[in-house]
């Protein structure tokens, strides 16, 4: 893996990114120790099992989705998540007659503390280019179809305000408990790139 | 200049840096207020994009008062203002041709509003 | 600025690339590149208004043509370079030394 450059376009990146960190350090900048934690608590501790959970709460207590959706910040501090690139949260409810998508077409602002760090194709040229103007097609290639009736309204995070998506609850999922729930919510729906997963789905497992 | 320490981290990152300033600035619009955005092209930093320039839009959300970037990035301070989250018709923003049904909401700034 | 990262309502930039339960970073150098990032954004030289700029004004060809740890790096060492943290000269020698340690 780590001769397989596939995701440096140049050719010194490798080399610069060494060279910055070691006079980095030398010059006494950065901390090697601080450098660790930082990529452990984005690479292991914070993630969309986060969001997930926030989202299966919200399913099965109506106070709470009360709460999230009148006061984000403060529902989901509930959970401990919260900070950096998550001070301001909204949270956008899906209904059957509305679906909401989220980009940042500048840059890739996204909420880290509930759902970790953005993948690929959330930061690259073709969603934030195409997300505005064309989110049905858009919703097509993550194999989503709504009814022409149902509203599409798509967020563009130009400031530090966050959204979160809130699902649909899937059919089939009454009677089942918060964990259970969770494992139905997929990173994608709470973009709005995709949607729950059913409790039938045979895929669901492997789901992002 | 302030080294991060190992040991801090989680905390630092716990508590992040928000951009709501708590300051009372009085605000130009409410929620439903009809504005239109300024055609504004500085060299600078700025949050306003390109394909919003110019077009009229619905006041949808008053987030309240936050640092303003296209100051702050050009080291002129926090400069505080109001943010709204303001909602466009896909029509408005890409002509006839687009959706009837959707809608663009975009998180702007007083002052790349202006009143309709 | 009207730069390459404006990106709201272009055509032609392809399909969305989508790939299935990808690890947070893909090699070693996006960790490293993040983490040094992070840690130089706290010592308050700049802040993230700042950041962001500092990536803009990139070429609009090399914006669409650099990944996007890539976008970071750039930003990163315009911005230690801007603020007199560190000089070009010094990154530059510093890259050589290390290829040529890789190749001993």
């Amino acid at each position: 893996m780590s001769d397989h450059h596939h995701t440096a376009r140049l050719p010194d990146t490798v080399l610069r990114v060494k060279a910055l960190e070691s006079l980095l350090v030398e010059k006494g900048l950065v901390d090697p120790a601080a450098l660790d934690a930082l990529i452990e608590t984005y690479e292991e501790k914070v993630g969309p099992r986060n969001g997930a959970r926030v989202v299966a709460r919200a399913w099965v207590d109506p106070e709470y989705k009360q709460r999230l959706l009148e006061k984000a910040s403060a529902a989901i501090a509930e959970f401990g998540f919260t900070g950096r690139q998550g001070e301001d949260m909204v949270v956008l409810e899906n209904t059957p007659r509305v679906h909401n998508m989220v980009v940042c077409t500048l840059c890739s602002c996204y909420p880290w503390p509930v759902l970790g760090l953005p993948p690929v194709w959330y930061k690259s040229a073709p969603y934030r280019s195409r997300a505005v103007i064309d989110p049905r097609g858009v919703l097509g290639e993550f194999g989503v179809t709504l009814g022409e009736d149902v509203e599409i309204r798509v967020w563009d995070s130009t400031a530090e305000v966050r959204y979160l998506v809130l699902p649909l609850r899937p059919e089939g999922s009454e009677g089942m408990g918060e964990e259970a729930l969770a494992d139905l919510v997929t990173r994608n729906s709470m973009i709005g790139t995709g949607l729950a997963l059913s409790p039938d789905d045979p895929a669901g497992a492997d789901k992002p | 200049m302030r080294v991060l320490r190992a040991e801090e981290v989680g905390k630092v990152l716990l508590k992040g840096g928000p951009a709501r300033v708590d300051a009372d600035v009085s605000a130009k619009f409410e929620v439903g207020d009809e504005v239109v955005t300024r055609n504004i092209n500085p060299t600078g930093h700025t949050r306003l994009p390109r394909y919003a320039r110019g077009r009229h839009g619905v006041i949808d959300r008053h987030h309240g008062v936050f640092i303003f970037p296209d100051a702050h990035a050009a080291g002129k301070g926090k400069c505080p203002q109001n943010l709204y989250s303001v909602k466009f018709s896909a029509r408005e923003l890409w002509g006839a041709q687009g959706s009837g049904t959707d809608s663009i909401y975009i998180d702007l700034w007083d002052d790349y509003l202006e009143p309709l | 600025m009207n730069g390459g990262h404006d990106l709201g309502g272009m055509h032609g930039l392809g399909r969305i690339d989508v790939e299935e339960n990808e690890p947070v970073f893909h090699d070693a150098w996006e960790r490293r590149c993040f983490a040094i990032t992070l840690a130089c954004g706290f010592l308050g030289e700049w802040n993230l208004d700042m950041s962001r700029y500092a990536r803009e004004r990139m070429h609009p060809a090399t914006y669409l043509d650099t990944s996007y740890y890539e976008h970071w790096l750039i930003g990163l060492q315009t911005l230690l370079v801007e603020k007199g943290l560190l000089d070009e000269a010094e990154i530059e020698q510093r890259m050589q030394a290390l290829a040529a340690e890789a190749d001993a």
